[in-house]
């Protein structure tokens, strides 16, 4: 299957799982070492570990299904900065504890969202490694779960407040994992996808909607909406990024449920459109593989 | 610490577990290929040495052909970095049977694995190496974790390996490998381990 420009769309949709899990999994390794107890510190080496080995995964598929010549190694390492494909919530350095697991939260529910779709893709291969993928991950899920129960049931007020801090600031980027692919529509009609990344944003809204009105921490989203407009979502130091500024859609609170209103317009991370923190990370991640190429260990 | 580590009856592993699901000769197998089993049968996790990589079900599939040897494993955890050491380790244990043929071993990822293919030999295994075999069933959520007394959150009952208490609770859901939880005794006062519970069911 190829899109008018002879790339299989197949391409795009495996980068940006495998660059979300690869950059999120280095970002959750930064705690190695550092997290408030040594409880946490397993928790995020065990999760980076996991997400780093499902980009493995999804890179090797990648080779597998001819869609690259390149190798694991090269698909992790090897791109330039403008080929990443992740969103920019997953490049964020982590802050404090209190966004960290925010952006955990927000970042594990939207992926098991598209994993539940993608589950049943007509891909096969894709569809087996989405399996093995959703088994590892409903750990990470408990994770997040129980330090949002943790922090926003109390007693102490500056941790529910510092969370729904981590939180209105994550938002909006963690609305942007949904950013429409290079070739979705093609990927749709092939049943690669069984549904557009608009319906599972919208899927994911009303669940996270849901799950922070239960919790009365609904008004991050009134705070976060609020505040576009403000702010530029991704900010100046622009990597790539054409002329037209990137906006991504915004939670609104519509007959009961939190929905999206406006679209995607503009390239955001999808695109190769990085925030001025990926530059480091890449530089960091990159160091070793790009001092000695082809280098085994 | 004084005394013996197991004070107490251990807990019968054999009664009301899951079936083993998979990963052994089939009937009708030929003898090379149940000697190829029982070779695989004596290669070991490395990072679980008493048990071996038939008792945890990661033999999938043996296939023979005239020419060709084929061993397919499924991966336990996708991150575990003992991956190719036990690749590398089941290659060696079935090349003196290939009788010329080509080896290939490799991991595969349908089925997935979980954890119910752990056989009973491989549940007795992970117990004398003091790590309590995953439980299974809708009673015991894998919904776990961390210090969190104040959840009530329905928690599994990880049985200690060490004394036979069910007086334990949930450290944290993460541990020193992928694979594995972290467990404190209320009776005995020994922290210890279980393997992760990894179904499809919860």
């Amino acid at each position: 299957m190829n899109r008018s420009d002879g790339e299989d769309p197949r391409l795009a949709l495996v980068l940006a799982l495998a660059d979300d899990e690869l950059i999120l999994g280095h970002r959750h390794s930064e705690w190695t070492g550092w997290a408030p107890h040594i409880e946490e510190d397993l928790a995020f080496s065990s999760i980076a570990q996991d997400e780093i080995a499902h980009a493995r995964l999804l890179y090797r598929l990648a080779r597998e299904a001819g869609l690259t010549d390149r190798d694991e190694d090269a698909l992790a390492l090897g791109r330039e900065p403008h080929e990443y494909t992740n969103a920019v919530l997953c490049e964020r350095p982590n802050g404090e504890w209190a966004y960290t697991v925010a952006r955990q939260y927000l970042y594990d529910t939207a992926d098991a969202v598209r994993l539940e779709s993608l589950a049943g893709s007509s891909w096969r291969e894709l569809a087996d490694a989405v399996k093995v993928m959703q088994l590892e991950e409903k750990y990470h899920l408990d994770h997040a779960r129980v330090w949002f129960e943790r922090l926003t049931g109390g007693p102490s007020l500056t941790a529910r407040e510092k969370f729904a801090e981590g939180l209105a600031r994550a938002i909006g980027e963690a609305i942007e994992l949904f950013e429409p692919l290079a070739g979705e529509a093609l990927l749709i009609a092939e049943g690669v996808m069984e549904r557009s990344n608009e319906e599972l944003l919208l899927d994911w809204l009303a669940r996270v909607g849901e799950e922070l009105e239960a919790a009365s921490m609904d008004y991050v989203l009134e705070r976060h909406a609020a505040g576009v407009g403000e702010m530029v979502p991704t900010s100046s130091g622009d990597i790539a990024g054409g002329a037209e500024e990137f906006s991504a859609p915004v939670a609104v609170r519509r007959g009961g449920r939190w929905v999206h209103e406006g679209g995607f317009t503009g390239s955001g991370g999808r695109r190769g459109r990085h925030s001025e923190d990926f530059l480091p990370l890449w530089e960091e991640m990159t160091a070793l593989y790009r001092s000695h190429p082809g280098a085994r260990w | 610490m004084s005394g013996p580590l197991v004070n107490g009856p251990l807990p019968d592993l054999s009664q009301s577990e899951p079936p083993f699901m998979g990963g052994s000769p089939g009937h009708g197998a030929g003898r090379l290929e149940r000697q190829i089993w029982a070779a695989l049968s004596e290669v070991r996790d490395p990072e679980i040495p008493p048990c071996s990589i038939t008792d945890l079900g990661i033999v999938e599939r043996v296939s023979l052909t005239a020419d060709t040897l084929e061993v397919e494993l499924l991966p336990t955890f996708s991150g575990c970095p003992a991956l190719d050491a036990i690749r590398e380790d089941a290659e060696a244990a079935v090349r003196p049977l290939a009788e010329g043929r080509d080896v290939r071993v490799r991991f595969v990822y349908a089925p997935p694995w979980t954890s119910d293919r752990i056989t009973p030999e491989g549940r007795l295994a992970l117990q004398s190496y003091g790590v309590t075999p995953p439980q299974g069933g809708p009673t015991n959520s894998a919904r776990t974790l961390i210090p969190l007394a104040a959840l009530h959150r329905p928690q599994r009952v990880a049985t200690c390996p060490f004394c036979g208490s069910q007086d334990t609770f949930v450290e944290s859901a993460f541990g020193p490998t992928l694979c594995r939880a972290t467990h404190f005794c209320r009776a005995c006062r020994n922290p210890f381990e279980s393997f992760k519970p990894k179904t499809t069911g919860s």
